[in-house]
Protein backbone atom coordinates (compact mmCIF):
# COMPACT_ATOMS: atom_id res chain seq x y z
CA UNK A 1 0.00 0.00 0.00
CA UNK A 2 1.59 3.21 -1.13
CA UNK A 3 -1.32 5.61 -1.18
CA UNK A 4 -2.52 7.55 1.76
CA UNK A 5 -6.29 7.28 1.84
CA UNK A 6 -8.00 10.60 1.23
CA UNK A 7 -9.02 12.17 4.50
CA UNK A 8 -12.60 11.49 5.48
CA UNK A 9 -13.28 15.19 5.65
CA UNK A 10 -12.38 15.76 1.99
CA UNK A 11 -14.98 17.49 -0.11
CA UNK A 12 -17.38 15.33 -2.09
CA UNK A 13 -16.80 15.70 -5.84
CA UNK A 14 -19.50 13.37 -7.07
CA UNK A 15 -22.51 12.08 -5.27
CA UNK A 16 -24.89 9.50 -6.73
CA UNK A 17 -28.27 9.17 -5.04
CA UNK A 18 -30.52 6.27 -5.97
CA UNK A 19 -29.59 6.58 -9.65
CA UNK A 20 -31.73 4.71 -12.12
CA UNK A 21 -31.13 4.27 -15.84
CA UNK A 22 -33.48 2.53 -18.26
CA UNK A 23 -33.04 1.49 -21.86
CA UNK A 24 -36.66 0.98 -22.81
CA UNK A 25 -37.84 -1.72 -20.40
CA UNK A 26 -34.32 -2.79 -19.59
CA UNK A 27 -33.03 -1.62 -16.22
CA UNK A 28 -29.36 -0.74 -16.72
CA UNK A 29 -28.89 0.93 -13.32
CA UNK A 30 -31.03 0.64 -10.23
CA UNK A 31 -30.70 2.25 -6.82
CA UNK A 32 -27.09 3.25 -7.33
CA UNK A 33 -25.83 5.37 -4.45
CA UNK A 34 -22.19 6.16 -3.93
CA UNK A 35 -19.82 9.02 -3.36
CA UNK A 36 -16.48 10.13 -4.76
CA UNK A 37 -14.37 12.44 -2.63
CA UNK A 38 -11.69 14.81 -3.71
CA UNK A 39 -8.43 13.03 -4.53
CA UNK A 40 -10.04 9.64 -4.17
CA UNK A 41 -9.60 6.79 -6.63
CA UNK A 42 -12.81 4.81 -6.92
CA UNK A 43 -12.70 1.56 -8.89
CA UNK A 44 -15.86 0.08 -10.36
CA UNK A 45 -15.71 -3.65 -10.89
CA UNK A 46 -18.24 -6.30 -11.81
CA UNK A 47 -19.22 -8.67 -14.59
CA UNK A 48 -19.80 -7.62 -18.18
CA UNK A 49 -23.09 -5.83 -18.71
CA UNK A 50 -23.46 -4.89 -15.06
CA UNK A 51 -23.75 -1.16 -15.78
CA UNK A 52 -20.27 0.17 -15.02
CA UNK A 53 -19.85 2.00 -18.33
CA UNK A 54 -23.40 3.23 -18.12
CA UNK A 55 -22.69 4.89 -14.77
CA UNK A 56 -19.62 6.66 -16.18
CA UNK A 57 -21.57 7.82 -19.22
CA UNK A 58 -24.32 9.17 -16.97
CA UNK A 59 -21.69 10.99 -14.93
CA UNK A 60 -20.67 13.24 -17.82
CA UNK A 61 -24.18 13.30 -19.26
CA UNK A 62 -23.43 11.30 -22.39
CA UNK A 63 -26.54 9.50 -21.13
CA UNK A 64 -29.40 10.98 -19.14
CA UNK A 65 -30.65 9.27 -15.99
CA UNK A 66 -34.25 8.26 -15.40
CA UNK A 67 -34.34 8.45 -11.64
CA UNK A 68 -32.40 9.68 -8.62
CA UNK A 69 -29.74 12.32 -8.98
CA UNK A 70 -26.06 12.88 -9.60
CA UNK A 71 -24.46 15.85 -7.90
CA UNK A 72 -21.19 17.21 -9.21
CA UNK A 73 -19.48 19.57 -6.80
CA UNK A 74 -22.77 19.75 -4.93
CA UNK A 75 -24.81 20.73 -7.97
CA UNK A 76 -27.23 18.47 -9.80
CA UNK A 77 -26.15 17.63 -13.36
CA UNK A 78 -27.87 20.19 -15.57
CA UNK A 79 -30.22 19.48 -18.45
CA UNK A 80 -29.41 22.57 -20.46
CA UNK A 81 -26.91 21.80 -23.22
CA UNK A 82 -24.61 24.74 -22.64
CA UNK A 83 -24.50 23.96 -18.94
CA UNK A 84 -23.75 20.30 -19.69
CA UNK A 85 -20.80 21.36 -21.83
CA UNK A 86 -19.45 23.40 -18.94
CA UNK A 87 -19.69 20.36 -16.68
CA UNK A 88 -18.01 18.10 -19.23
CA UNK A 89 -15.12 20.51 -19.50
CA UNK A 90 -14.43 19.82 -15.84
CA UNK A 91 -14.37 16.04 -16.29
CA UNK A 92 -11.90 14.05 -18.38
CA UNK A 93 -12.91 10.78 -19.98
CA UNK A 94 -10.74 7.95 -21.23
CA UNK A 95 -12.29 5.27 -23.39
CA UNK A 96 -11.61 1.59 -23.84
CA UNK A 97 -10.89 2.12 -27.56
CA UNK A 98 -8.87 5.31 -26.98
CA UNK A 99 -10.96 7.27 -29.48
CA UNK A 100 -8.05 9.44 -30.49
CA UNK A 101 -8.87 11.57 -33.51
CA UNK A 102 -7.12 9.68 -36.33
CA UNK A 103 -6.81 12.72 -38.60
CA UNK A 104 -4.79 14.60 -35.99
CA UNK A 105 -1.28 13.97 -34.70
CA UNK A 106 -0.71 13.06 -31.08
CA UNK A 107 0.02 16.63 -30.10
CA UNK A 108 -2.88 18.01 -32.14
CA UNK A 109 -5.17 15.62 -30.28
CA UNK A 110 -3.99 17.10 -27.01
CA UNK A 111 -4.11 20.70 -28.25
CA UNK A 112 -7.68 20.38 -29.47
CA UNK A 113 -9.38 20.71 -26.06
CA UNK A 114 -7.51 23.76 -24.79
CA UNK A 115 -7.69 25.58 -28.12
CA UNK A 116 -11.20 24.71 -29.32
CA UNK A 117 -13.05 24.37 -26.07
CA UNK A 118 -11.15 26.51 -23.59
CA UNK A 119 -10.17 29.09 -26.18
CA UNK A 120 -6.53 29.23 -25.13
CA UNK A 121 -4.03 30.79 -27.52
CA UNK A 122 -2.20 28.45 -29.92
CA UNK A 123 0.98 28.96 -28.00
CA UNK A 124 -0.50 28.30 -24.58
CA UNK A 125 -2.31 25.20 -25.90
CA UNK A 126 0.87 23.87 -27.45
CA UNK A 127 2.90 24.46 -24.30
CA UNK A 128 0.32 22.67 -22.24
CA UNK A 129 0.16 19.76 -24.71
CA UNK A 130 3.94 19.40 -24.84
CA UNK A 131 4.16 19.29 -21.06
CA UNK A 132 1.44 16.65 -20.88
CA UNK A 133 2.96 14.44 -23.57
CA UNK A 134 6.19 14.63 -21.65
CA UNK A 135 4.35 13.66 -18.50
CA UNK A 136 2.94 10.51 -20.12
CA UNK A 137 6.36 9.74 -21.60
CA UNK A 138 5.56 10.48 -25.23
CA UNK A 139 7.36 13.75 -25.96
CA UNK A 140 9.17 12.06 -28.85
CA UNK A 141 5.93 10.84 -30.46
CA UNK A 142 4.21 14.23 -30.62
CA UNK A 143 4.11 14.30 -34.42
CA UNK A 144 2.94 10.71 -34.87
CA UNK A 145 -0.54 10.01 -36.10
CA UNK A 146 -2.50 7.58 -33.89
CA UNK A 147 -2.18 4.88 -36.55
CA UNK A 148 1.58 4.97 -35.98
CA UNK A 149 1.37 4.51 -32.22
CA UNK A 150 1.01 1.30 -30.23
CA UNK A 151 -2.17 0.76 -28.25
CA UNK A 152 -0.48 1.68 -25.00
CA UNK A 153 0.93 4.85 -26.54
CA UNK A 154 -2.46 5.80 -27.97
CA UNK A 155 -4.08 5.38 -24.60
CA UNK A 156 -1.43 7.53 -22.96
CA UNK A 157 -2.05 10.25 -25.55
CA UNK A 158 -5.76 9.91 -24.79
CA UNK A 159 -5.02 10.43 -21.10
CA UNK A 160 -2.93 13.52 -21.95
CA UNK A 161 -5.78 14.78 -24.12
CA UNK A 162 -8.22 14.47 -21.23
CA UNK A 163 -5.78 16.09 -18.79
CA UNK A 164 -5.32 19.04 -21.15
CA UNK A 165 -8.71 20.31 -20.01
CA UNK A 166 -7.36 20.38 -16.44
CA UNK A 167 -10.32 18.36 -15.21
CA UNK A 168 -11.39 18.04 -11.61
CA UNK A 169 -12.17 14.37 -12.05
CA UNK A 170 -11.04 11.72 -14.53
CA UNK A 171 -13.34 8.94 -15.71
CA UNK A 172 -11.63 5.83 -17.07
CA UNK A 173 -13.70 3.18 -18.83
CA UNK A 174 -11.63 -0.01 -18.98
CA UNK A 175 -8.58 1.89 -20.19
CA UNK A 176 -6.46 -1.24 -20.59
CA UNK A 177 -8.99 -3.77 -21.87
CA UNK A 178 -8.11 -3.26 -25.53
CA UNK A 179 -4.36 -3.42 -24.95
CA UNK A 180 -1.76 -6.09 -25.55
CA UNK A 181 -0.54 -7.47 -22.22
CA UNK A 182 2.91 -5.92 -22.73
CA UNK A 183 1.54 -2.39 -22.92
CA UNK A 184 -0.98 -2.56 -20.08
CA UNK A 185 1.68 -1.74 -17.52
CA UNK A 186 2.74 1.56 -19.09
CA UNK A 187 -0.84 2.84 -19.00
CA UNK A 188 -1.46 1.66 -15.46
CA UNK A 189 1.77 3.37 -14.38
CA UNK A 190 0.58 6.68 -15.82
CA UNK A 191 -2.72 6.26 -14.01
CA UNK A 192 -0.96 5.39 -10.78
CA UNK A 193 1.20 8.51 -11.10
CA UNK A 194 -1.93 10.58 -11.64
CA UNK A 195 -3.49 9.11 -8.54
CA UNK A 196 -0.34 9.87 -6.57
CA UNK A 197 -0.58 13.47 -7.79
CA UNK A 198 -3.97 13.63 -6.13
CA UNK A 199 -6.25 13.42 -9.17
CA UNK A 200 -9.80 12.38 -8.37
CA UNK A 201 -10.53 9.30 -10.48
CA UNK A 202 -13.28 6.82 -11.23
CA UNK A 203 -11.85 3.75 -12.92
CA UNK A 204 -13.86 0.93 -14.43
CA UNK A 205 -11.42 -1.94 -14.59
CA UNK A 206 -10.86 -5.65 -14.70
CA UNK A 207 -7.31 -5.13 -13.44
CA UNK A 208 -7.83 -6.34 -9.89
CA UNK A 209 -4.21 -5.81 -8.90
CA UNK A 210 -4.52 -2.16 -9.87
CA UNK A 211 -7.81 -1.78 -8.01
CA UNK A 212 -6.33 -3.41 -4.99
CA UNK A 213 -3.19 -1.28 -4.96
CA UNK A 214 -4.46 2.09 -6.09
CA UNK A 215 -8.14 2.36 -5.19
CA UNK A 216 -9.35 4.07 -2.05
CA UNK A 217 -12.81 2.69 -2.57
CA UNK A 218 -14.07 -0.24 -4.62
CA UNK A 219 -17.64 -0.60 -5.86
CA UNK A 220 -18.92 -3.96 -7.09
CA UNK A 221 -21.71 -3.93 -9.68
CA UNK A 222 -23.99 -6.71 -10.76
CA UNK A 223 -27.02 -6.39 -13.03
CA UNK A 224 -27.17 -2.64 -12.63
CA UNK A 225 -26.96 -2.65 -8.87
CA UNK A 226 -24.22 -2.11 -6.35
CA UNK A 227 -23.85 -5.36 -4.48
CA UNK A 228 -21.02 -4.25 -2.27
CA UNK A 229 -18.70 -1.30 -1.76
CA UNK A 230 -15.89 -0.48 0.59
CA UNK A 231 -12.13 -0.16 0.92
CA UNK A 232 -10.15 -2.56 -1.28
CA UNK A 233 -8.98 -4.50 1.75
CA UNK A 234 -12.54 -5.38 2.61
CA UNK A 235 -13.64 -6.17 -0.95
CA UNK A 236 -10.67 -8.31 -1.83
CA UNK A 237 -9.90 -9.94 1.48
CA UNK A 238 -13.19 -10.16 3.27
CA UNK A 239 -16.08 -9.62 0.86
CA UNK A 240 -19.31 -9.62 2.76
CA UNK A 241 -21.51 -10.99 0.01
CA UNK A 242 -21.34 -14.37 -1.66
CA UNK A 243 -21.85 -12.71 -5.03
CA UNK A 244 -18.72 -10.59 -4.67
CA UNK A 245 -16.82 -13.74 -3.70
CA UNK A 246 -18.24 -15.50 -6.77
CA UNK A 247 -17.25 -12.66 -9.06
CA UNK A 248 -13.70 -12.43 -7.70
CA UNK A 249 -13.36 -16.21 -7.66
CA UNK A 250 -14.45 -16.21 -11.29
CA UNK A 251 -11.56 -13.91 -12.16
CA UNK A 252 -9.20 -16.27 -10.42
CA UNK A 253 -8.65 -13.80 -7.61
CA UNK A 254 -7.57 -15.68 -4.53
CA UNK A 255 -7.33 -12.83 -2.07
CA UNK B 1 -21.25 8.62 -98.72
CA UNK B 2 -18.78 11.48 -98.61
CA UNK B 3 -17.53 12.89 -95.38
CA UNK B 4 -16.57 16.52 -95.07
CA UNK B 5 -14.57 17.02 -91.89
CA UNK B 6 -14.00 20.71 -92.57
CA UNK B 7 -17.21 21.38 -90.66
CA UNK B 8 -15.42 20.48 -87.45
CA UNK B 9 -12.66 23.11 -87.51
CA UNK B 10 -15.17 25.56 -88.93
CA UNK B 11 -17.32 25.06 -85.83
CA UNK B 12 -14.41 25.02 -83.39
CA UNK B 13 -15.39 28.28 -81.74
CA UNK B 14 -18.98 27.22 -81.16
CA UNK B 15 -17.94 23.79 -79.91
CA UNK B 16 -15.40 25.29 -77.51
CA UNK B 17 -18.09 27.60 -76.19
CA UNK B 18 -20.42 24.61 -75.75
CA UNK B 19 -17.68 22.68 -73.96
CA UNK B 20 -17.16 25.62 -71.59
CA UNK B 21 -20.86 25.64 -70.77
CA UNK B 22 -20.75 21.90 -70.09
CA UNK B 23 -17.79 22.39 -67.77
CA UNK B 24 -19.48 25.35 -66.07
CA UNK B 25 -22.62 23.28 -65.50
CA UNK B 26 -20.59 20.47 -63.94
CA UNK B 27 -18.55 22.75 -61.69
CA UNK B 28 -21.50 24.88 -60.58
CA UNK B 29 -23.70 21.86 -59.95
CA UNK B 30 -21.08 20.30 -57.70
CA UNK B 31 -20.34 23.62 -56.00
CA UNK B 32 -24.01 23.81 -55.01
CA UNK B 33 -24.78 20.12 -54.54
CA UNK B 34 -21.88 19.32 -52.20
CA UNK B 35 -22.74 21.81 -49.45
CA UNK B 36 -26.45 21.25 -50.01
CA UNK B 37 -25.85 17.50 -49.81
CA UNK B 38 -24.21 17.95 -46.41
CA UNK B 39 -27.11 20.08 -45.20
CA UNK B 40 -29.73 17.60 -46.42
CA UNK B 41 -27.79 14.71 -44.85
CA UNK B 42 -27.81 16.60 -41.53
CA UNK B 43 -31.49 17.47 -41.83
CA UNK B 44 -32.26 13.77 -42.27
CA UNK B 45 -30.62 13.14 -38.90
CA UNK B 46 -32.53 16.02 -37.30
CA UNK B 47 -34.11 15.41 -33.92
CA UNK B 48 -37.12 17.33 -35.20
CA UNK B 49 -38.99 14.52 -36.96
CA UNK B 50 -41.01 16.49 -39.55
CA UNK B 51 -37.80 18.05 -40.86
CA UNK B 52 -36.09 14.68 -41.08
CA UNK B 53 -39.13 13.34 -42.89
CA UNK B 54 -39.21 16.16 -45.44
CA UNK B 55 -35.51 15.75 -46.11
CA UNK B 56 -36.00 12.03 -46.68
CA UNK B 57 -38.87 12.73 -49.08
CA UNK B 58 -36.68 15.13 -51.02
CA UNK B 59 -33.90 12.60 -51.37
CA UNK B 60 -36.11 9.68 -52.30
CA UNK B 61 -37.97 11.77 -54.84
CA UNK B 62 -35.04 13.24 -56.74
CA UNK B 63 -32.82 10.19 -56.47
CA UNK B 64 -35.41 8.08 -58.17
CA UNK B 65 -36.56 10.36 -60.97
CA UNK B 66 -34.72 10.32 -64.31
CA UNK B 67 -32.73 13.53 -64.63
CA UNK B 68 -34.24 14.31 -67.99
CA UNK B 69 -37.69 14.27 -66.42
CA UNK B 70 -36.54 16.71 -63.73
CA UNK B 71 -35.12 18.89 -66.49
CA UNK B 72 -38.47 18.95 -68.29
CA UNK B 73 -40.33 19.66 -65.08
CA UNK B 74 -37.99 22.48 -64.21
CA UNK B 75 -38.46 23.92 -67.68
CA UNK B 76 -42.20 23.53 -68.20
CA UNK B 77 -43.79 23.09 -64.80
CA UNK B 78 -41.70 25.16 -62.40
CA UNK B 79 -42.51 28.48 -64.16
CA UNK B 80 -46.24 27.72 -64.01
CA UNK B 81 -46.52 26.24 -60.53
CA UNK B 82 -43.93 28.27 -58.66
CA UNK B 83 -44.07 31.29 -60.90
CA UNK B 84 -40.30 31.05 -61.26
CA UNK B 85 -38.76 31.27 -64.65
CA UNK B 86 -35.07 31.31 -65.35
CA UNK B 87 -32.88 31.19 -68.40
CA UNK B 88 -32.43 27.68 -69.84
CA UNK B 89 -28.94 27.57 -68.32
CA UNK B 90 -30.16 28.29 -64.80
CA UNK B 91 -33.13 25.97 -65.26
CA UNK B 92 -30.82 23.15 -66.30
CA UNK B 93 -28.56 23.95 -63.37
CA UNK B 94 -31.48 23.78 -60.94
CA UNK B 95 -32.49 20.36 -62.26
CA UNK B 96 -28.96 18.99 -62.05
CA UNK B 97 -28.55 20.43 -58.56
CA UNK B 98 -31.74 18.80 -57.31
CA UNK B 99 -30.65 15.41 -58.56
CA UNK B 100 -27.06 15.72 -57.35
CA UNK B 101 -27.96 17.14 -53.96
CA UNK B 102 -30.09 14.06 -53.39
CA UNK B 103 -27.25 11.78 -54.43
CA UNK B 104 -24.57 13.62 -52.49
CA UNK B 105 -26.67 13.68 -49.34
CA UNK B 106 -26.75 9.88 -49.44
CA UNK B 107 -23.01 9.83 -49.98
CA UNK B 108 -22.44 12.11 -47.01
CA UNK B 109 -24.92 10.28 -44.84
CA UNK B 110 -23.17 6.95 -45.25
CA UNK B 111 -19.78 8.65 -44.89
CA UNK B 112 -20.84 10.31 -41.65
CA UNK B 113 -22.39 7.09 -40.36
CA UNK B 114 -19.19 5.19 -41.05
CA UNK B 115 -17.43 7.26 -38.38
CA UNK B 116 -17.70 5.49 -35.03
CA UNK B 117 -20.04 7.05 -32.50
CA UNK B 118 -17.18 6.97 -30.01
CA UNK B 119 -15.46 9.73 -31.99
CA UNK B 120 -18.36 12.12 -31.44
CA UNK B 121 -18.58 11.04 -27.82
CA UNK B 122 -14.89 11.69 -27.27
CA UNK B 123 -15.39 15.19 -28.68
CA UNK B 124 -18.52 15.82 -26.59
CA UNK B 125 -16.79 14.48 -23.49
CA UNK B 126 -14.15 17.20 -23.95
CA UNK B 127 -16.91 19.76 -23.82
CA UNK B 128 -17.26 20.46 -27.53
CA UNK B 129 -20.69 21.39 -28.83
CA UNK B 130 -22.37 19.00 -31.24
CA UNK B 131 -21.61 21.43 -34.05
CA UNK B 132 -17.92 21.55 -33.17
CA UNK B 133 -17.78 17.76 -32.86
CA UNK B 134 -19.30 17.45 -36.32
CA UNK B 135 -17.16 20.07 -38.04
CA UNK B 136 -13.84 19.29 -36.41
CA UNK B 137 -14.02 15.56 -35.81
CA UNK B 138 -16.67 13.80 -37.88
CA UNK B 139 -16.66 15.72 -41.15
CA UNK B 140 -12.88 15.72 -41.75
CA UNK B 141 -12.85 11.95 -41.29
CA UNK B 142 -15.97 11.43 -43.37
CA UNK B 143 -14.37 13.36 -46.26
CA UNK B 144 -11.89 10.57 -46.82
CA UNK B 145 -14.71 8.11 -47.35
CA UNK B 146 -16.84 10.54 -49.28
CA UNK B 147 -14.26 11.88 -51.70
CA UNK B 148 -13.93 8.77 -53.90
CA UNK B 149 -17.70 8.54 -54.24
CA UNK B 150 -17.96 12.24 -55.08
CA UNK B 151 -15.28 11.74 -57.73
CA UNK B 152 -17.37 9.04 -59.39
CA UNK B 153 -20.45 11.23 -59.14
CA UNK B 154 -18.51 14.05 -60.77
CA UNK B 155 -17.51 11.89 -63.76
CA UNK B 156 -21.10 10.76 -64.21
CA UNK B 157 -22.39 14.29 -63.82
CA UNK B 158 -20.05 15.59 -66.51
CA UNK B 159 -21.69 13.26 -69.00
CA UNK B 160 -25.20 13.73 -67.61
CA UNK B 161 -25.07 17.47 -68.18
CA UNK B 162 -25.76 16.61 -71.82
CA UNK B 163 -29.35 15.89 -70.74
CA UNK B 164 -30.04 19.60 -70.32
CA UNK B 165 -29.53 20.05 -74.06
CA UNK B 166 -33.21 19.12 -74.44
CA UNK B 167 -34.17 22.54 -73.10
CA UNK B 168 -31.74 24.36 -75.39
CA UNK B 169 -29.02 25.12 -72.91
CA UNK B 170 -26.05 25.93 -75.13
CA UNK B 171 -23.89 23.12 -73.74
CA UNK B 172 -21.61 20.93 -75.84
CA UNK B 173 -24.28 18.39 -76.76
CA UNK B 174 -26.82 21.03 -77.71
CA UNK B 175 -24.29 23.05 -79.72
CA UNK B 176 -23.11 20.00 -81.65
CA UNK B 177 -26.67 18.92 -82.39
CA UNK B 178 -27.53 22.41 -83.61
CA UNK B 179 -24.59 22.46 -86.01
CA UNK B 180 -25.52 18.98 -87.16
CA UNK B 181 -29.06 19.96 -88.03
CA UNK B 182 -27.96 23.09 -89.87
CA UNK B 183 -25.13 21.44 -91.83
CA UNK B 184 -26.54 17.91 -92.18
CA UNK B 185 -23.05 16.67 -91.27
CA UNK B 186 -24.38 14.01 -88.90
CA UNK B 187 -21.49 11.59 -88.68
CA UNK B 188 -18.88 14.31 -88.55
CA UNK B 189 -20.56 16.21 -85.74
CA UNK B 190 -21.45 13.13 -83.70
CA UNK B 191 -17.86 11.96 -84.01
CA UNK B 192 -16.48 15.36 -83.04
CA UNK B 193 -18.86 15.49 -80.11
CA UNK B 194 -17.83 12.01 -78.94
CA UNK B 195 -14.17 12.92 -79.26
CA UNK B 196 -14.55 16.12 -77.23
CA UNK B 197 -16.59 14.46 -74.47
CA UNK B 198 -14.08 11.65 -74.32
CA UNK B 199 -11.01 13.88 -74.31
CA UNK B 200 -12.47 15.97 -71.52
CA UNK B 201 -13.96 13.05 -69.61
CA UNK B 202 -11.01 10.66 -69.72
CA UNK B 203 -8.62 12.72 -67.56
CA UNK B 204 -11.43 13.25 -65.06
CA UNK B 205 -12.06 9.53 -64.91
CA UNK B 206 -8.34 8.91 -64.39
CA UNK B 207 -8.28 11.50 -61.64
CA UNK B 208 -11.24 9.77 -60.02
CA UNK B 209 -9.38 6.45 -60.21
CA UNK B 210 -6.40 8.06 -58.53
CA UNK B 211 -8.60 9.46 -55.77
CA UNK B 212 -10.10 6.01 -55.28
CA UNK B 213 -6.64 4.53 -54.94
CA UNK B 214 -5.42 7.21 -52.61
CA UNK B 215 -8.42 7.39 -50.30
CA UNK B 216 -10.44 4.30 -51.09
CA UNK B 217 -9.05 1.42 -49.08
CA UNK B 218 -6.87 2.92 -46.37
CA UNK B 219 -8.14 2.95 -42.81
N1 LIG C 1 -27.68 2.20 -25.76
C1 LIG C 1 -28.12 1.09 -25.15
N2 LIG C 1 -29.32 0.57 -25.47
C2 LIG C 1 -29.77 -0.55 -24.86
N3 LIG C 1 -29.11 -1.22 -23.92
C3 LIG C 1 -27.91 -0.76 -23.55
C4 LIG C 1 -27.34 0.43 -24.15
N4 LIG C 1 -26.14 0.65 -23.59
C5 LIG C 1 -25.95 -0.35 -22.69
N5 LIG C 1 -27.02 -1.17 -22.67
C6 LIG C 1 -27.18 -2.35 -21.79
O1 LIG C 1 -26.99 -1.95 -20.47
C7 LIG C 1 -26.30 -2.95 -19.75
C8 LIG C 1 -25.12 -2.34 -19.04
O2 LIG C 1 -24.16 -1.97 -20.01
P1 LIG C 1 -22.74 -1.40 -19.64
O3 LIG C 1 -22.08 -1.11 -20.90
O4 LIG C 1 -22.90 -0.30 -18.66
O5 LIG C 1 -22.05 -2.66 -18.94
P2 LIG C 1 -20.58 -2.76 -18.37
O6 LIG C 1 -20.71 -3.08 -16.94
O7 LIG C 1 -19.80 -1.58 -18.75
O8 LIG C 1 -20.04 -4.05 -19.13
P3 LIG C 1 -18.61 -4.34 -19.78
O9 LIG C 1 -17.73 -4.83 -18.70
O10 LIG C 1 -18.91 -5.41 -20.79
O11 LIG C 1 -18.14 -3.08 -20.41
C9 LIG C 1 -25.92 -4.03 -20.74
O12 LIG C 1 -26.80 -5.11 -20.59
C10 LIG C 1 -26.10 -3.39 -22.07
O13 LIG C 1 -26.53 -4.33 -23.02
MG1 LIG D 1 -18.25 -1.24 -20.14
Amino acid sequence: MTIATAPQTAATVLQYRDVQKLYGDFVALQGVSMEVKKQQVVCLIGPSGSGKSTLLRCTNALETIDGGEILFDGVRLPKDRTAIRKVRQRMGMVFQNFELFPHKTAIENVIMGPSTVLGLSDEASRDRAEALLKKVGLADKAKNYPANLSGGQQQRVAIARALAMEPEVMLFDEPTSALDPETIGEVLNVMKALADDGMTMIVVTHEMTFARRVADHVVVFERGEIIEQGPPKQIFEAPTTARTRDFLGHLGWDG
Amino acid sequence: MTLDWSIVPASAGALAHGALITIALTVLTMAVAVPCGIVVALLRESRFKPIAFLATCFVELFRNLPIILVVYWAFYVMPVVLDLSFSPFVTGLVALCLNNTAYNSETFRSGIRSIRKGQTEAALAMGMSEGQAFRKIVLPQAWRRVLPVLATTWVTLFKDTSLVSVIAVGDLAHTAMQIRSQSFRVIEMLTAMAAIYWLLGYPQAKLADWIHKKFGVTE
